[in-house]
Formats: structure tokens, C-alpha cells, sequence
């Protein structure tokens, strides 16, 4: 055998061994006709089906660095490792994978547990309606059937399919029709069978002077997906040894504030309806789809932290009725006291322009619908 | 060959020197943690090194985390850039070529040892610091159960069977060392060079890492999934990086090695 | 035993062998003479299949090289540029483990050959200490013990004598006679004329890649027909032989034509005192400075 022979032997097997990868990647996907309104439909009845897999969610929103915010920012702005595993809507458990730890949340009709690997600790809530979002929230099934809520056959229209996660996945593409949404569109691709959405990309119209429109700001996508119904040992939490438990009554500032303060939000705000399915609270929370806009009233004590940080955020403007932020098509603004000596916190994908209608509306009312 | 090969390896003292060494930092850092009590911060530091305060068991981990980012491969790196670039220097090569030993051969026969190697010093190193983890740390709690990553009790069992399976992960993960170190050493008759060559590799590679920037490129990093093995321990065990990291290690191994043999075996021998 | 044809090594621009036809007979003692860097040991080298011919033909023990190494080399015995050895090992376990590499020997009489092969080149008393602490003309005859390990039907010696004493080098010499006088065939490569000289039974001659001249030792070194005359009285000498006289110095008188009896009758005749006379056989080293000066060079040999 002669040298060239040699390398040529060697170059080829490396290539097929590279290669193999691409051409399975490169297998024509089976696509189907569904309409992209019918998929849409089976995707919002898809909640209760269970599941389980690995997924990856990229963030590129830059929120401002504060512990009230919990791990917001680093969901927002990161990339997250997620596992899951689904049994139903009241009975399942999300990973958050890091590579030398991880925190989980187990969710069961009474409660959900946060475990933390890295200080063993498991931490014990009663479920709320309002909360600030966690990793569960950016499950593609969850943030996809989200982001389609109350879609318009109008805003749909279909996508080519692609292989996610070994399986022929159906797209659908939503373009919000409502003035105040800053989102550009959103594209979701669910399972052909049981149109679990598999991946969701979320695309802003952006508020910084440097980004451009039609910016990736949040995709995540299952890496491995099935269908079969994960064990219950799987999502029962039993907290082994050396660790230690805690219940606490309070998850965050936001459903604190949704709990006790006094504020009655209007029915409409902005615009926009309001999107609340659970009893009364204080928290506004108003859109459609992917447009979102929640309101959070808050006292002193909580607010001015939150208005230090923005302080001395990079990018902070003060307008008429506060200090806002922009981060892709993610808006905050704190409003300024009023003479009760409350603030709002309002956030979410609406233009900037629609948080300082909100912002003029609540302070006309009072923050009483 | 392979016999040959192996006892070579065994009863050369450089060997055990490096398996010594290699040993010696994890022993220092549990004398530390035991008499100092002060564990890295949460999330901090090599993993599991902030749970073995309260629980021995799982020292061996620790140890193995320790010792994988950079002594480990820097011992494998020395080995295979030695194989048969040592052979060479010290003109033996000649010599088991008439005698004759055929080419492809002594390759694959050096590659076995210095898995072999990896295998010896990696279970070294986890006796050891079961051992010493036991001795200095203590074993927790009475039940013998230890909390796996995912929040979920093991017992004595399945750490012992999960703690086997993650030396063989950590042993496998340093086939593309090896083979990288063991190409560089066909090339050259300087073992130095192609230990440094192979290093060089790695450090890249851990930097590329660190560089978000470089994200399309990470998958394929020989480094990137090497701390897989803390899969091991959550529940239930997270296979896909394991997976991944197997076969990103083979396909380097046939690469690397495959460009050995390619070059070794239409090589003239001049030292 | 040892065949090539149009031997040919390039290294880049420089042809380092040269159209080589060695022909090494079963039973000779070859001789394979050449300065250093005349391209011995890449001959050497591409005969063992270490280095890879650009061209020609080998064959070694009735088969093709290197194609047929794992058959052939089983069966040769070979030292190559200096011996080498793990030194933290002792020399009977280099012995063990070099035999043990590869086939063709058997495990159960390993013990009995390593020691005999370190009997035959006097290293049993010092086999189990580690080969560091051996001198130069030890590590050589180890390097030896390990090419008569097999006792093979040849033995390629590249410089065997390199760094051994005056005994050494005549312990060595009969070993080689002995075992060629048992049939192995030696091919030995040399820069040393007297070392071949004395050893050989045909002779090679390299000379910048070339072969200028093989040929069998007692062929090359056969009367040349003339007589030597050493005498005190040369001028008397030659004007009493007159025409046949083909060289003169002070004290030689080189005479064609003539054989020695009548020739020292005349001289006696003459009543001419001569302290020597005998035929004429010229010494090796001038056969290869004459065969190099056909071949168009000047230093063969240092």
C-alpha cells in the first residue's frame, strides 16, 4: 500500500465519519397539509398530553442585574439546559442542568419544590397565578402554547417542517396583529402526532438604537423528545439526606404584591384585555398571544431597590411617567410614586409607548378598575 | 505485543511517579477541606467538592474532578507523546521494527497500554480518595444513603456502580488525548514536542470553551463534554452529553489515530 | 541470501543510495566497505525494511522486503547503528521483552536462549544489573546478544565493533567466525578495511551510494603475477633484471614478467643481497582506492 493510499484511506473515513451526521440532518422531512389554524388548535389543546426530554433554551435579552428578579435575567439572557418530564399539568418536574449542579422544580397539585444540588437545599411554594417566570416557563410546550393563546386565523399562516429532535416537526408562524406588541413574530414547530410544540423562536421589534428589527430574542428547542408517560417516582420529590427543607408562604415580590396589595386592576388597560383566568389579584395582566403586558403595584420598600438598579442600568431613560429599559422587545418601567406612595412595575412585549399609556391610565385610576 | 507493552509501562518508574502525583493534589485539598472545614461556595470549585464536607463518599468524584481538567491529560499527553516518539529517541524503535514487531501493531499495542495507564491511574485515584474521603470527611449520614445531584437519594450500591461507570467515562474521554499525542509522536522524535503538540490541543480547546463566540465550534471540542460524567449522578442519569462525548472521543480516536498509522506505517525510520 | 537490484534511495534532491546490486551468498562473510556517509547504514536500513526504497528490488532470504518482514526478519539477526536498550531494565529482561514483541520464537525456551546469547557475548555476570550502568563495548555486545537471540540464518552488523577494545573486538571476531562456520551468513558493514580484511570472504564497496566494486576477498587479493624484491641494494637490483622492472623505490623493486625462482636465482647469480621476495598480492585497502578511482572519486575511505 502506498503512502498517498494511506491518507487517502484515513481522509475518507474521517469524512464519513463527519458526514454521516450531516446526512441524516439532510433526510428529506415528511411535511404535512394541516392548515396553520388546525395546527394552531391542536397545539392549545396539546396541554395535558404527556411527555419527557432535554431541551436548550438561548436568551439574548440583557435585563437589568437585580435579586428581585431572581434568576430571570440569567433565563433571559443565557443559554439553560432543561429536562422535563411531563405527566399532566399538575404532576411534573423541569431540570435546570448546569454543568456541576442543578436547581429542579417538582409540581404537584399543592405546592411546587425547588431543589438547589449546590446548597442541597429544597425549598417548598404554594402554586400562584402570578409569579415571576422560571425555567418551566421556557419549556417549548409551555412558551409555545403561550405564545399562541387567542391567535387569529389572520396572524397564522404555516411553515416548511424541520427534524427536531428526531421528528418530523410542523410549523407555524404568528404575526400579532395588535398595535401595542413589540414581538415581530413568533414560529413554533410542534410534534406531528401530538402537537407538543417541539421548538418556538421568538422574534422582537426591538426598542435599542443598535438592534434591528426582527431580532432572535428567546428560542428553545427540544434536543430529545418522547412521548410516553414518565414514571411518578420520576416527579416525586423525597429530600434526601443531608439536605434541608423549607416552606415558604411568599415566592417573589410579584405574586407578594399580587397577594396583599390593595390595587383592583382595570378590565382593560392600553388597549388591551385583560388575560387573568384566576380570581382577583392585585397584578395586571393584559394581551394577547405574544403580546403581554402585566402591571405590578409596588410600595416603597419594594420599589426603590428596583429603581436604584435601573438607576444604574446602561440605557435607562427617564420618561414622563418614569425610568424605563429596553431590552429587545422586553420593555420595563417603574413608574414614579404616586401620592400613596405606590409605584408600578410595568413590563412586558408591548412598544414603549404602550407602557407609557399603561403607565398614564393606572395612574388616572388609581390602580382601581 | 500488547503483554509487552503493558509490562513496559508497569515497570517503568515514570509511571508510578506520575500516578503519585497526580494523586497527591487531591489528597492535599481533602487534608485542607477536613482541617480548614471551609468548602468551596455553592456552585463553585471542582464538582461535588462542596458536598463532600458532609459526606466522604462521594470523594472520589471530587478527586476525579479535580484531577481531569489539567493533570490528567498532561500525564496522558507525556505518555502517548512518548509512545513511540521515546522509542525513537532511545533507538529501541529500530529495534522492535526487526524484530519484527509489524507497525500497526505497535501502535495499537501502545494505545492499549496508555489506556491501560489512564484506567490504573483514574481507579487510583478514586480508591484513594474514597479512602482518604472516608478518613478525613467522614460518611455522612448513617443510612449510607448519599444525595445525587437531581435531589434524589442513592444508596452505597449505586454509588459504587455510577462512581465505576464515571471512571470509564473518564477514562474514555482521554482517547483523543491520547490519540492526538500518539500522531504527533510518529511525526517526531522529540516525546517533549509531542506532548506539548497534544497540550497545546487541549488548551485551545479549553479556551474555545470559555468564548461564546465560538459556539458553533464547542460541540466539536474535545474538552467540552469531559465533566459528563456529573450526569452520572443525577436521576435519572443524563445520557445525551455521555453519549455525545463517546462518540466525539471515538471520532477522534479514529482521526487521530487513523493519520498515526497512515504517517507511522510509510515512515522511514532514521533514528 | 542478501539480492538487489537497482537499489535506489532519494531523500529530496540528494540520492543518498544509488542503483545498488548487493549480492550476498549463502556462508559468506560479507564485507560492506564504505566511508561514513557513503549510504551504509541506509542500506542497511532498507534491507531490515526500516527505510522504504524509492526504487529496486530487495530480496532477502529467497523472499521480497519488505513485504515479506514478518516471515523474513524472524530469521535475521541484526545490530543498526549502535545498540539500544531500556536503561532502568536489566539487559536480560531488554533480551526477554525484545523476544517476547514479537513471533516466530518460542516462550518456553526464552530463559535458556536470553542466557546463552549473553553467555555467547560474555555479559552473563553482569545480565540482571540495569543496562545504565553498562559501558559502551557492553551495550554493544547486548546489541549482539539480541541479534543471536534466534539464531538466525543471518546477521546484519552494522558496525559491530564500535567502541569495543582491542579483546573485545577479537572476542567478537570469533564469535562471528564460529557462527559462520555453524552457516549463518554475516553481512557486515564497515568503515574499517582491516576489520573487513580480516573477516571477510567477499567485499562490497560503497562509495557515495555507489557500488564500485564486490567481489570475493580472495579473488581480489590472488598474485598478481608480479614479484616484490625488498632489498638494500634496489639501483643493483634493477639494472640486473632491467625491463622487467615495473616500480622502484629505495628499497622495492616491483618485477613483471619473470617468476620469483628464476628470478632469484639471477639475483643470487648476481651475488645481490635481498631481505625479501615473494609474489606480488596488493592489500585491500589498494584495490578499493583503485576501484574508487575508476568509479571517478578520491577518499573512499578516510
Amino acid at each position: 500500500m502506498t503512502t498517498a493510499r494511506r491518507w487517502w484511506i484515513v481522509a475518507i473515513g474521517v469524512l464519513a465519519l463527519l458526514a454521516a451526521p450531516l446526512l441524516v440532518h439532510a433526510l428529506p422531512v415528511e411535511d404535512s397539509a394541516e392548515s396553520a389554524t388546525s395546527l394552531a388548535a391542536r397545539i392549545q389543546q396539546s396541554h395535558d398530553v404527556p411527555y419527557s426530554g432535554s431541551a436548550e433554551s438561548t436568551g439574548t435579552l440583557q435585563l437589568p442585574a437585580s435579586t428581585q428578579f431572581g434568576a430571570l435575567g440569567d433565563l433571559l439572557g443565557e443559554r439553560t439546559r432543561l429536562r422535563t418530564w411531563w405527566r399532566s399539568a399538575d404532576d411534573w418536574r423541569v431540570d435546570t442542568v448546569r454543568t456541576t449542579g442543578e436547581s429542579d422544580l417538582f409540581h404537584d397539585e399543592s405546592g411546587t419544590t425547588r431543589w438547589v444540588y449546590e446548597s442541597l437545599t429544597a425549598t417548598r411554594t404554594p402554586n400562584v397565578f402570578v409569579r415571576i417566570p422560571d425555567a418551566s416557563d421556557l419549556l417549548p410546550p409551555i412558551l409555545g402554547r403561550r405564545l399562541l393563546d387567542g391567535a387569529r386565523p389572520d396572524e397564522l399562516s404555516r411553515l416548511p417542517a424541520e427534524r427536531i429532535a428526531g421528528r418530523d416537526a410542523l410549523g407555524v408562524r404568528l404575526r400579532p396583529s395588535d398595535q401595542q406588541s413589540s414581538i415581530d413574530r413568533v414560529e413554533v414547530w410542534a410534534d406531528p402526532e401530538t402537537a407538543v410544540p417541539l421548538r418556538v423562536e421568538v422574534y422582537g421589534d426591538s426598542y435599542g438604537p443598535t438592534d434591528q428589527p426582527g431580532q432572535v430574542a428567546v428560542t428553545t428547542a427540544f434536543s430529545s423528545f418522547s412521548s410516553e408517560l414518565p414514571a411518578a417516582s420520576i416527579t416525586r420529590f423525597e429530600p434526601p439526606p443531608g439536605s434541608t427543607t423549607r416552606f415558604e408562604r411568599v415566592l417573589d415580590f410579584a405574586s407578594a404584591a399580587d397577594a396583599f396589595a390593595p390595587q383592583e386592576p382595570p378590565a382593560n388597560l392600553a388597549g388591551l384585555g385583560g388575560r387573568r383566568t384566576s380570581a382577583v389579584g392585585a397584578v395586571a395582566v393584559y394581551g394577547r398571544g405574544p403580546t403581554l403586558l402585566v402591571g405590578v403595584p409596588l410600595w416603597d420598600r419594594a420599589a426603590d431597590p428596583i429603581r436604584e438598579q435601573l438607576n444604574s442600568t446602561a440605557g435607562m431613560r427617564h420618561t414622563t411617567s418614569g425610568h424605563f429599559v429596553g431590552t429587545g422587545p422586553l420593555g420595563v418601567l417603574l413608574t414614579d410614586e404616586d401620592a400613596f406612595g405606590t409605584s408600578w412595575l410595568l413590563t412586558g412585549t408591548v412598544t414603549p409607548a404602550t407602557l407609557e399609556r399603561a403607565a398614564a391610565e393606572l395612574a388616572a385610576s388609581g390602580g382601581f378598575g | 505485543m500488547i503483554r509487552v507493552e503493558l509490562v513496559k509501562m508497569l515497570r517503568r518508574p515514570r509511571t508510578w511517579v506520575t500516578i503519585a502525583m497526580l494523586n497527591a493534589l487531591p489528597t492535599l485539598v481533602a487534608i485542607l477541606l477536613a482541617v480548614t472545614d471551609v468548602g468551596p461556595r455553592s456552585g463553585t470549585g471542582p464538582a461535588f467538592l462542596s458536598a463532600v464536607l458532609t459526606d466522604g463518599t462521594l470523594y472520589p468524584l471530587a478527586a476525579l474532578a479535580i484531577v481531569l481538567p489539567l493533570f490528567l491529560p498532561v500525564a496522558v499527553a507525556m505518555m502517548a507523546g512518548e509512545a513511540v516518539a521515546g522509542e525513537a529517541q532511545a533507538g529501541t524503535l529500530r529495534y522492535l521494527l526487526v524484530r519484527p514487531v509489524g507497525r500497526t501493531r505497535l501502535l495499537v499495542a501502545k494505545l492499549i497500554s496508555i489506556v491501560m495507564f489512564v484506567l490504573l491511574t483514574v481507579v487510583i485515584v478514586a480508591v484513594l480518595g474514597y479512602v482518604v474521603g472516608m478518613l478525613l470527611l467522614g460518611d455522612g449520614d448513617s443510612s449510607g444513603l448519599v444525595s445525587g445531584v437531581s435531589g434524589t437519594s442513592l444508596t452505597g450500591t449505586q454509588i459504587a456502580q455510577r462512581t465505576m461507570m464515571a471512571v470509564a467515562y473518564v477514562t474514555l474521554s482521554m482517547l483523543g488525548v491520547a490519540a492526538l499525542a500518539l500522531l504527533l509522536s510518529t511525526f517526531t522524535d522529540s516525546a517533549l514536542g509531542a506532548a506539548l503538540g497534544a497540550l497545546a490541543f487541549l488548551i485551545a480547546s479549553t479556551l474555545l470553551l470559555t468564548l461564546d463566540a465560538a459556539a458553533a465550534l464547542q460541540p466539536y471540542l474535545p474538552t467540552r463534554y469531559w465533566l459528563a460524567f456529573v450526569d452520572l449522578f443525577r436521576d435519572p442519569i443524563l445520557w445525551g452529553d455521555l453519549v455525545r462525548g463517546l462518540l466525539l472521543q471515538g471520532v477522534y480516536l479514529v482521526g487521530f489515530l487513523g493519520a498515526g498509522w497512515a504517517n507511522f506505517t510509510s515512515k522511514d525510520i532514521t533514528s | 541470501m542478501i539480492k538487489t537490484r537497482g537499489l535506489t534511495k532519494r531523500y529530496g534532491a540528494l540520492t543518498a543510495v544509488d542503483g545498488l546490486d548487493l549480492d550476498v551468498r549463502e556462508g559468506d562473510v560479507y564485507g560492506f566497505l564504505g566511508a561514513n556517509g557513503s549510504g551504509k547504514t541506509t542500506t542497511v536500513r532498507m534491507l531490515l525494511g526500516l527505510v522504504l526504497a524509492t526504487s529496486g528490488d530487495i530480496e532477502v532470504d529467497g523472499e521480497v522486503m519488505p513485504g515479506a518482514a514478518a516471515r523474513v526478519l524472524p530469521r535475521v539477526g541484526a545490530l543498526v547503528e549502535g545498540p539500544a536498550a531500556y536503561g532502568h531494565l536489566s539487559g536480560r529482561t531488554n533480551l526477554m521483552l525484545l523476544d517476547a514483541s514479537g513471533g516466530g520464537s518460542s516462550r518456553s525456551t526464552r530463559k535458556r536462549r536470553v542466557g546463552e546469547a549473553l553467555e555467547r557475548v560474555g555479559l552473563s555476570a553482569v545480565g540482571r544489573r540495569p543496562v545504565r550502568a553498562y559501558s559502551l563495548g557492553m551495550r554493544q555486545r547486548l546489541g549482539l546478544a539480541a541479534a543471536l537471540l534466534r539464531e538466525p540464518r543471518l546477521l546484519v552488523l552494522d558496525e559491530p565493533t564500535n567502541g569495543l577494545d582491542p579483546q573485545g573486538i577479537r572476542e567478537i571476531r570469533e564469535l562471528l567466525l564460529a557462527l559462520n562456520a555453524r552457516g549463518t551468513t554475516v553481512f557486515l558493514s564497515s568503515h574499517l578495511l582491516a576489520e573487513v580484511e580480516q573477516l571477510c570472504t567477499r567485499v562490497g564497496v560503497l562509495d557515495r551510494g555507489r557500488l564500485v566494486m564486490q567481489d570475493e576477498l580472495a579473488t581480489v587479493r590472488a598474485p598478481t603475477g608480479r614479484v616484490v624484491v625488498r632489498t638494500p641494494d634496489a639501483d643493483q637490483v634493477a639494472g640486473v633484471i632491467g625491463r622487467g622492472v615495473v616500480h622502484r623505490d629505495s628499497d622495492v623493486v616491483v618485477v613483471d614478467g619473470l617468476d620469483a625462482p628464476t628470478l632469484n636465482a639471477e639475483l643470487v647469480k648476481a651475488g645481490l643481497r635481498v631481505s625479501e621476495l615473494g609474489p606480488e598480492r596488493r592489500t585491500l585497502e589498494q584495490v578499493v582506492l583503485e576501484a574508487a578511482e575508476r568509479a571517478g572519486s578520491t577518499g573512499v575511505l578516510r
